[in-house]
């Protein structure tokens, strides 16, 4: 039985390689070519997934200040921008941030908001742009109305652009100045309004994740409760188990978190159904809510799931 | 057609009118030739001039500017000779005896008085010199002599520095505009007290203000209606987080103009009414700029200038502008200027706008690329620390050459080279205000050896010295321990919370009717139907205005605590 766990998303999206590539070579056309070609959802992942990269800003800035009208490049900046800040500041809860940190990682959110503020001026239409500017209105707590006006004008162009919808669902934790009911309302509606099989049931999944984490070390007897054991159910059916859902953007994200879910409610079957879509594919979060290391967690869940059968 | 003329040595703009025939006699000096210590010395001239009419009831007015003072009537041919003729002889030989009570009037007018959206701005852009000086009230007044007042008008009420404009057939026969000669004043270079910009300041109301130096002409006079056209599409009808949206030109000097943008919202709203309006500012500047905008704003300026030239409306402003040495337009002119503006152009004002802005926000706007702007001093001076009865670690610093007041990392200082004005109470206290508008407020009894400050600050600001009525025995601060004052401070925020409620509910009140009482007024020019009805219903609307107003200043009072 492997125990390989794979959390890299080029294992599951081979475009991720072919971005990481023309990066590598500094080839810009090649990044476009690729994005250019996956659905908005994917081209948001693929920019943002790129954008992880070390000693980008210098070729992103290049590549921005020749073409100001390539909002794929403004977005990958900023993307990479708020990266470096985010990895600045950490990701512990804020008591655990020095004043140094977040000194840093505010002037780091700063230079993404520069960058995004003329990015979008130009190209208002590019859902990327307003994904990054979610994220670092986070960040820089820019506070909730202007959150909630970005992730409108997200929501105008595509009402269901999940990579944004993520981003905005951390904002309205309370972890983030939001509140249980804020993030359990706004999620369930945007669940509700997608099509039947489509991945926002992934933003129900997460709220209860982070009630579970909040509630810990009482977690356990919160994901027994009837109602949020048959929210879970309702989500699942909505999307990973439905016959529409399609394995898009985003889809090892949902499996590996419903796994979880299932995890956590003892639910073998419905863990060891998710693990055999995943395979060997997996995600960091929200496993490392469970450990730090997350491919440990995985397959020691994963062999508990699917039994001495395991993954062959 | 404006035809241009001359009469006793003043220039003089003519045009037929199918109204009534009215005239305005202009000078070039206002608020912003103000010396801070002498502030108010213009309208105070302006009264005294009128006071002669006496109580009639002529169509006649005069008005103090920022730039321009001028005196207007409107009846027939003899009344208006009667009138300018008027004005002149007692500009000539002002009713002095009349100074003390106009001082009264003037205090009485200023506390009615409501102020503009827009009024800190002037302040955080220019200090409190030149073009900063309107945002002050009239502090001055109790300082000015008969004598500076004569020496005043010598310098600025002559024939050189002024304008006269005749809607009507012909200058009035008669005329005399017997002024003293003198030179021709050209308005002040505008001072910044803005190291850099973009820059913003926190303002404390439900407001969100941004404005630009820019140049004149109709290119920026469009970029500011398209601007108010985008904002009111962005952050009203599709975001419905502001009820106000409005933009404004205004001519500064010869050749600028400055370009404000003021959108309301509810306070939880303001973080997003910050950002979309700039995000609608970095739109206009990236060049993204509708041809549609740019083609509706134009139709109806040129509707205004034709209406405008039809009622003699247009005169005022052409006058202005010859006293500011610019050449007269005829309105086909000025009409094909703004015809020949382009979306391409209107981009280009933004972005050179942008360079320039200044923003009032009470959300922090640095994310956005805005630097904030300096609400304290660099450093302190040198000199004898007199500390604080009340906070052990602050200090009154008195030197040779200024005062500062050390509050932990807060500086301020004056130097009294810079010092624009001390007013002085007979109990001790100072105020002094810096050319950057930086305040340093000196209570003797608050430090240790207080009155020795007193002393030392007298010697070196008697020029600028403005004396205060006394103040009652409460309002002389005493020293309080810490605690006692913690506590006291409670009430505060709930004043502050009120203040605020007051500013939001009241905005939207005194702009409407203030809207509609200035629709009368022009109507009152235009259409002489239902005089009575229309005067009523102004009256009213100006009435709730004001109230609101006073309402408003009252509350921003409360909440003004920065540079004070």
């Amino acid at each position: 039985m492997s125990d390989r766990v794979l959390l890299d998303p080029a294992a599951a999206y081979p475009e991720v390689t072919r971005v990481r590539a023309a990066l590598a070579a500094r080839d810009w056309g090649g990044v476009r070519t690729v994005v250019d070609a996956a659905p908005p959802v994917g081209r948001s992942m693929l920019l943002r997934y790129g954008a992880d990269g070390d000693h980008l800003e210098d070729f992103l800035r290049y590549v921005v200040a020749t073409d100001p009208a390539d909002s794929a490049a403004a977005a990958m900046l900023a993307m990479h921008l708020i990266d470096i800040g985010w990895k600045v500041r950490t990701g512990y809860r804020a008591n655990h941030v020095s004043r140094e940190q977040f000194a840093s990682f505010h002037d780091w959110l700063r230079k993404a908001e520069v960058v995004l503020l003329d990015g979008v001026a130009r190209t208002p239409a590019d859902p990327a742009l307003w994904v990054a500017r979610i994220t670092s209105a986070r960040g820089l707590q820019l506070g909730l109305a202007e959150t909630r006006r970005r992730y409108q004008r997200l929501a105008a162009i595509d009402p269901h652009h999940l990579p944004g919808q993520t981003q905005y669902l951390q904002r309205l934790c309370p972890k983030w100045s939001g509140s249980w009911e804020l993030l359990f309302e706004w999620s369930r509606d945007a669940m509700k309004a997608a099509p039947p099989g489509g991945p926002q049931a992934l933003l129900v999944a997460e709220a209860h994740i982070e009630r579970w984490a909040d509630e810990s070390p009482d977690g356990r007897r919160y994901v027994r409760d009837p109602a949020v054991r048959a929210e879970i159910y309702e989500a699942a059916q909505r999307s990973v188990l439905h016959p529409e859902f399609r394995r898009d953007y985003g889809w090892v994200q949902l499996a590996s978190t419903f796994a979880m879910l299932f995890c956590l409610i003892d639910d073998r079957d419905g863990a060891a159904a998710m693990f055999r879509m995943l395979g060997e594919l997996g995600t960091e979060l929200p496993w490392g809510y469970l450990g730090d290391d997350a491919p440990a967690v995985i397959a020691a869940r994963r062999r508990w799931a699917l039994g001495n059968g395991g993954l062959r | 057609m404006i035809t241009q003329t001359e009469a006793g040595g003043v220039p003089v703009l003519l045009a037929p009118t199918t109204g009534p025939t009215h005239a305005g006699l202009a000078f070039r000096v206002g608020f912003a030739d103000e010396p801070l210590a002498r502030r108010g010395i213009t309208h105070l001239t302006e009264h005294l001039a009128l006071h002669s009419m006496g109580v009639t009831d002529y169509h006649y007015n005069g008005a103090t500017g920022v730039e321009f003072t001028y005196f207007h009537m409107q009846g027939d041919e003899d009344k208006i000779v009667g009138f300018l003729n008027g004005v002149c002889a007692s500009l000539r030989d002002l009713p002095m005896r009349r100074l003390a009570v106009e001082k009264d009037v003037l205090q009485a007018e200023a506390s009615g008085r409501s102020p503009a959206v827009a009024e800190p701005m002037a302040l955080w852009r220019h200090g409190a010199r030149d073009y900063g000086t309107p945002a002050y009230p009239e502090w001055g007044l109790p300082a000015i002599t008969e004598d500076e007042l004569r020496a005043w008008v010598a310098r600025y009420f002559t024939r050189e520095n002024a304008v006269l404009w005749v809607a009507g057939d012909a200058v009035p026969a008669g005329l005399e505009l017997d002024l003293p000669s003198g030179v021709r004043h050209p308005t002040p270079a505008p001072s910044s007290a803005l190291p850099v910009t973009p820059a913003f300041f926190p303002g404390s109301s439900g407001l969100v203000v941004w404005d630009a130096m820019t140049p004149r002409g109709a290119k920026s006079a469009i970029f500011a209606d398209v601007l108010e056209r985008v904002m009111f599409r962005e952050l009203r009808q599709e975001a419905g987080l502001s009820y106000t949206v409005q933009t404004d030109y205004q001519p500064i000097g010869r050749d600028g103009a400055l370009v404000t943008a003021v959108a309301d919202g509810l306070p939880e709203n303001q973080g997003a009414v910050l950002g979309g309006m700039v995000d609608v500012l970095a739109a206009l500047r990236a060049g993204r700029v509708d041809p549609a905008d740019v083609a509706a704003v134009v139709t109806k300026r040129v509707e205004q200038f034709r209406h405008a030239e039809s009622v003699g409306a247009r005169l005022p402003g052409q006058a202005l502008n010859l006293l500011l040495g610019r050449p007269v337009e005829d309105i086909e002119q000025v009409i094909g200027q703004s015809r020949a503006v382009t979306a391409a152009d209107v981009a280009e004002a933004a972005a050179g706008a942008w360079q320039s802005g200044l923003l009032m926000s009470p959300v922090h706007p640095e994310h956005l690329g805005f630097a904030a702007a300096p609400s304290r001093s660099e450093t302190a001076v040198h000199g004898y620390a007199h500390t604080s009865l009340e906070e052990p670690g602050h200090h009154l610093i008195v030197a040779r050459g200024g005062v500062s007041l050390v509050q932990d990392e807060n500086v301020a200082t004056v130097r009294y080279a810079d010092c624009v004005i001390a007013r002085a109470w007979p109990d001790g206290a100072r105020q002094l205000v810096g050319a950057d508008g930086i305040v340093v407020r000196v209570e003797p009894t608050l430090f240790a050896d207080g009155q020795r400050a007193i002393g030392a600050i007298d010697a070196a600001t008697g020029p600028v010295r403005v004396f205060q009525p006394p103040r009652a025995a409460d309002d002389i601060p005493k020293p309080q321990p810490r605690a006692k004052r913690a506590a006291a401070a409670v009430p505060v925020g709930g004043n502050r919370a009120l203040s605020i409620f007051f500013l939001v509910v009241l905005w939207p009140a005194v702009l409407f009717f203030g809207a509609i009482g200035a629709l009368l007024v022009i109507s009152l020019f235009v259409d002489t139907e239902d005089l009575g009805a229309t005067i009523v219903a102004l009256v009213f609307c100006l009435g709730v205005a004001v109230a609101g107003a006073f309402g408003i200043r009252a509350s921003m009072r409360r909440l003004r605590a920065a540079r004070a």
